[in-house]
């Protein structure tokens, strides 16, 4: 009698056992995929904001002709100054 | 004699009046004895004034000093365009000292003076990005675009602002209008790359990789980014290639080059 409950014991903490082990490794595997899918994800940051347009004296705004203000109004990327692509040297 | 003597003397003359200049003051010379009129010259006189010693200031990066001379313009409230130019170069003054709420601060009294100062626009975004107030970056960039949509720099800091808060549609059209004019711009490349890589569109963020790569060959992290929408397309072989390329063009951002180089070795060899 004492025999057949220790074996039923045995069996059901054998198979809670087995059943945590299964979700851990489930929720371990999981989280080492996000994690990855996250560093990957971070890696792929965009490109960094554009460094502040210079100052500007009170007689360089006469007739808007500063230059801060040309940079920001230009539609060519070279004068807007816009961060420079990483091989020009 | 006489004439020669008359001859030598008309030579001076006229190198005198060559390089003779005469200046006018700076500021007219106030032939007035009213109260109020002779305030207004020195008032003017003192705006001219800290002009020159704020902006000396910060062309020799002493942000510190050039704080309290926009400061007192700005409290001098001289007429436009000056005070909205004292307020954004007291803002440029501020972000320099990381003061990043005070510049933002300054930027907007410089736009409420001036609604269409593209420049405090274009600086005021740069400023919400580095205080993380994307909102706020995108509320003025969506008015910058409006009032200037060709501008190079409105674009780009829209798109920017687009693919840091996710609204990668909006950022895949910005970027796309700044390549139409700035097609030899590798950088719009490889933002543009990004947002179709968020859309899911791996074979246009692999097309817009490699024109940034034919651009700048050197470009570490287009050719990471090549390497993980390679992977995402399953072509294993060359992601594991692409980021062996990107750990040696890294060599100068540290952080890049471990995860390249985890990357690769995580990408069993052929």
């Amino acid at each position: 009698m004492i025999e057949r409950v220790s074996r039923t014991l045995v069996r059901r903490v054998l198979a809670a056992a087995l059943l945590t082990g299964a979700l851990f490794c489930g929720r371990f595997a999981l989280a080492g995929a996000a994690s990855l899918q996250e560093m990957l994800d971070g890696a792929l940051a965009p490109s960094a904001a554009p460094a502040l347009l210079g100052p500007i004296t009170s007689a360089g705004r006469v007739g808007w002709e500063c230059k801060p203000e040309r940079a920001a109004a230009s539609a060519r990327a070279h004068d807007a100054e816009l961060p420079a692509d990483p091989s020009t040297p | 004699m006489r004439v020669l003597l008359l001859v030598a003397l008309l030579a001076q003359l006229t190198a005198t009046a060559g390089t003779a200049q005469t200046y006018s003051p700076s500021t007219p010379l106030p032939r007035t004895t009213s109260v109020p009129a002779l305030r207004s010259f020195a008032i003017a006189r003192e705006v001219e004034e800290r002009f020159k010693l704020g902006i000396d200031a910060e062309s020799r990066g002493d942000w510190k000093a050039a704080v309290p001379e926009f400061d007192r313009i700005v409290a001098l409230n001289p007429g436009e365009p000056k005070g909205s130019t004292a307020q954004y170069d007291l803002a440029i003054a501020y972000a320099n000292l990381q003061r990043n709420d005070d510049a933002a601060r300054a930027l907007h009294a410089a736009i409420a003076l001036d609604s269409g100062f593209l420049a405090a626009m274009a600086n005021l975004i740069a400023v919400d990005l580095a205080r993380g107030d994307l909102r706020e970056a995108r509320k003025i960039a969506d008015r910058y675009v409006a009032l200037d949509p060709d501008s190079a720099r409105a674009l780009y800091s829209r798109g920017i602002v687009a693919l840091q808060s996710g609204d990668a549609t909006t950022a895949r059209e910005d970027f796309g209008k700044l390549l139409h004019a700035n097609p030899s711009y590798a950088v719009a490349h490889y933002d543009l790359a990004l947002a179709e890589e968020r859309l899911g569109r791996f074979e246009a963020a692999e097309r817009e990789l490699l024109s940034a790569l034919a651009l700048a060959p050197a470009y570490a992290r287009a050719r990471f980014a090549l390497g993980v929408v390679l992977l995402r397309e399953g072509e294993h072989a060359a992601a594991r290639n692409a980021f062996a390329r990107a750990t040696l063009d890294a060599s100068g951002d540290p952080a890049l080059k471990n995860i390249a180089a985890a990357m690769r070795d995580s990408i069993k060899a052929p």
